[in-house]
C-alpha cells in the first residue's frame, strides 16, 4: 500500500507504532531528475533511538531518498522535519549541522592513514595561540580511542592503518567518524553488504548499542534478510513510492520480498 | 587456538610490524651502507669538512626539487616539470636582471628579482594545478607538456650563460651556510605543515583516496591547485639556489634534475601512489643522491660522460627497491597477521 494519500503520523502499519518520539519525519517528498520520478510522494517517520531500515530493489529510490535526507539532493517537493522542526538542506554540511550523519557504502576511508586520522579527517581538534592553530594529535587520538573503545566497545589500536582492518572493523571506523560529529541520526548505506557473517553481526551489535544510547539509525539496504533481525521497522520502497512500513516480528522474509519485487503483498 | 599457536600468532604479528617499520624507514640503513661503501672505495669524497659542506651545499637545489616532487607524490600526483620550472624561472629572471650583452637588463633591483622568480614559479605551478585539478588533465601529460614547453622557452630566450646578476640576488644560493639553512628550514616547514595542519593531512588523504577525500568534505580541486602552486614555488627557489651556486644562469640550468628528484623522493620512502611517506625520509633520499653524485665526481673509475648513465641506474635501483617494498607490504597485508 502506498502512503501517498496518508499523513505520516497515520501511516498504515501492521500493528502499533514503535516506541520513541519522532526524530525525523518526511512528508510528501518527491524527487524528479528530468523526466524520471525517482521518489514519489514518500511520507514516513523515524522515531528516536529506533533502527529504521529502508529497503527496495535497484531503482526503487532508496538511494535518492537517502541523499535527500543527507543533503546531497534537494527534494522537488515535500517537507522534511528533524525533531519537530522543518528543515531543508542544500548540502551535506547543513545536514551535518542538524545532527544527521551519513556513512556511505564505500565508507570513504583513507587506507594509508590510521584509524584516529580517518575518524577526525577534516575536523581535527586543534590548539595554538590566537588564530594560529595546529592539529592536536594527543587530543585527536584520545578522542578517537574514546569513540572506538567506549562508544563502539571495540579494542582496536587507533594508530593502526585502515588497510590492516577487516571489513567489519572498517565499517566501525566509518561509523566512528560519524560519531565524532555527535549526531542524532546516522544513515548507513548498505552497511553489511560484502561482509562475512561474523563481521555482519559485529556491525549489527554496534548499531543496536548506538540505538540504545538514543541515536536514530537509518539503514538503506537491498538485502531484507540482513535487516530483518535487528531493525525496529522496515520501510519498503517500490518504483519510487513507499509501499508500507512493517514491524519485523509481524512479517517475514517471504512477504517483504514479495512487496519489494511486486509492490504489493498477497498475504 | 592453543596457547602456543596464540603466542606464535603474536610473535608473527610483531615480526611483521617490525618488517613494516623497517620498510617505511628503509632509507636510513641504505644511506648508512652507501656512505660506508663510499668511505671504503672513494674516501676522498669525505676528505675533510670542506668536502662535506660542499656535498650539503650542492644538495640544496636538488633537495628543494625533492621536496616539490614529494609534495606532489604524497597527494597522489607527480610533477615532471619541476626542473623546467626551476630553469625557466631562473633564466627569465636572470634575463631581466643580468647585464650581459644579450640580457634584457630591465632592472638591477634584486628584490624585483626575488619577487619575479617566485611569481613565475608559482604561476606555472598554479596553471599546472588548474589544468590537472579543474580541467581534469592527466598529471603525466600536463607536466610533460610543461617540461617541454618551458625547457624550450628557456632555450629560446638564451643559449649563453647569463652573467652580471646583482650580488644580493646570487648571494642567497652562493653562501653555503645560508643556502643549507634555507634548505633545512624548508624541510622543517614542509614537514611541520604536512604533520600539523589540516592542509597537510588533506594532502595525505587526497593521495590515499581522492574519492574518499572528496566525500569527507575536502575540496580536492583547490587542494590540487595548492599542491602544484607550492611545487612551483619550491622549484623556483631551487632555480634561485642553482643560480647562486654557479654565480650565473647556465643555459642548461634545471635540465635532467627531475629524475634525480624522483629518485630522491622514492628512495626516501615517498609512495609513488600517494598517501604514504615522511618528509624526513625524503631528506635521507636527498643526502643519498648527493653523496652518490659526489662520489661519482670524485671517483677515478667513472668518467664525467658516464655520470648520467649511473644516475639512471640509481633511479632504476630506487624503483626496484620501492617495488620490492610494496610487494613485501602486500604479502604481509594479505597474510592478515598484523
Amino acid at each position: 500500500m502506498s502512503l501517498e494519500e496518508e499523513s505520516p503520523t497515520t501511516s498504515t502499519t501492521k500493528t502499533e507504532q514503535a516506541t520513541g518520539t519522532p526524530e525525523l519525519r518526511v512528508e510528501g517528498i518527491s524527487k524528479q531528475f528530468g523526466r524520471i520520478l525517482a521518489v514519489d510522494e514518500v511520507s514516513l517517520e523515524v522515531r528516536s533511538g529506533n533502527i529504521f531500515a529502508l529497503v527496495g530493489d535497484n531503482g526503487a529510490g532508496k538511494s535518492t531518498l537517502m541523499n535527500i535526507l543527507s543533503g546531497v539532493h534537494q527534494p522537488t517537493k515535500g517537507n522534511l522535519y528533524k525533531g519537530g522542526e522543518e528543515v531543508s538542506f542544500t548540502n551535506p554540511s547543513e545536514a551535518r549541522a542538524k545532527g544527521i550523519e551519513t556513512v556511505y557504502q564505500d565508507l570513504a576511508l583513507m587506507d594509508d592513514l590510521d584509524i584516529g586520522t580517518n575518524i577526525f579527517m577534516g575536523q581535527f581538534p586543534k590548539r595554538g595561540i590566537g588564530p594560529i592553530k595546529f592539529i592536536d594529535w594527543e587530543t585527536t587520538y584520545k578522542r578517537a580511542e574514546h569513540i572506538i573503545a567506549d562508544r563502539l566497545g571495540r579494542n582496536i589500536d587507533i594508530k593502526t592503518e585502515v588497510e590492516f582492518l577487516s571489513g567489519g572493523q572498517r565499517q566501525l571506523v566509518a561509523i566512528g567518524r560519524a560519531l565524532a560529529f555527535d549526531p542524532d541520526v546516522i544513515i548507513l548505506d548498505e552497511p553489511t553488504s560484502a561482509l562475512s557473517v561474523d563481521a555482519t553481526r559485529l556491525v549489527q551489535d554496534t548499531l543496536n548499542t548506538l540505538a540504545e544510547s538514543g541515536i536514530t539509525i537509518i539503514i538503506v539496504s537491498h538485502n531484507i534478510e540482513s535487516v530483518l533481525t535487528h531493525a525496529d521497522r522496515i520501510g519498503v520502497l517500490f518504483q519510487g513510492s513507499l509501499v508500507d512500513t512493517y514491524i519485523p516480528s509481524e512479517t517475514g522474509l517471504e512477504e517483504l520480498n514479495e512487496v519489494m519485487t511486486t509492490g504489493f503483498s498477497s498475504s | 587456538m592453543s596457547t602456543t599457536e596464540s603466542l606464535l600468532g603474536i610473535a608473527s604479528a610483531d615480526r611483521d610490524d617490525i618488517i613494516l617499520t623497517v620498510l617505511d624507514n628503509m632509507i636510513w640503513p641504505i644511506l648508512a651502507v652507501v656512505i660506508l661503501g663510499i668511505f671504503l672505495t672513494v674516501p676522498q669524497t669525505f676528505r675533510n669538512a670542506q668536502a662535506i659542506r660542499l656535498i650539503l651545499w650542492g644538495a640544496v637545489p636538488i633537495g628543494l626539487l625533492v621536496l616539490a616532487e614529494s609534495l606532489c607524490l604524497l597527494s597522489g600526483h607527480f610533477d615532471l616539470s619541476i626542473g623546467s620550472i626551476a630553469g625557466f624561472s631562473a633564466m627569465f629572471t636572470g634575463m631581466v636582471l643580468g647585464t650581459c650583452p644579450s640580457c634584457w637588463g630591465l632592472t638591477t633591483n634584486p628584490w624585483i628579482g626575488f619577487g619575479l622568480i617566485f611569481l613565475i614559479g608559482g604561476s606555472v605551478g598554479f596553471i599546472n594545478g588548474v589544468m590537472i585539478g579543474k580541467v581534469g588533465l592527466n598529471p603525466f601529460l600536463q607536466t610533460l607538456a610543461f617540461l617541454i614547453i618551458f625547457q624550450g622557452a628557456k632555450t629560446a630566450m638564451q643559449t649563453q650563460p647569463v652573467t652580471g646578476l646583482p650580488s644580493t640576488y646570487t648571494q642567497v644560493g652562493a653562501s653555503p651556510v645560508f643556502a643549507i639553512a634555507v634548505f633545512l628550514s624548508m624541510f622543517l616547514l614542509l614537514g611541520f605543515i604536512l604533520k600539523y595542519t589540516t592542509f597537510g593531512q588533506a594532502v595525505y588523504a587526497l593521495g590515499s583516496s581522492k574519492k574518499s577525500a572528496r566525500e569527507v568534505g575536502i575540496d580536492t580541486e583547490r587542494l590540487i591547485i595548492a599542491v602544484y602552486t607550492m611545487s612551483g614555488l619550491l622549484s623556483a627557489l631551487a632555480g634561485l639556489m642553482l643560480t647562486g651556486f654557479v654565480g650565473v644562469v647556465p643555459p642548461l640550468i634545471g635540465e635532467g634534475l627531475v629524475f634525480q628528484a624522483f629518485a630522491g623522493a622514492v628512495i626516501g620512502g615517498i609512495s609513488l601512489f600517494g598517501g604514504r611517506g615522511m618528509i624526513t625520509g625524503a631528506l635521507g633520499g636527498v643526502i643519498l643522491i648527493q653523496v652518490v653524485q659526489s662520489a661519482l665526481n670524485n671517483s677515478p673509475a667513472v668518467g664525467a660522460t658516464q655520470i648520467q648513465m649511473v644516475n639512471g641506474i640509481v633511479l632504476l635501483v630506487a624503483i626496484l627497491l620501492y617495488s620490492t617494498q610494496e610487494k613485501i607490504r602486500a604479502r604481509i597485508l594479505a597474510s592478515g597477521s598484523v
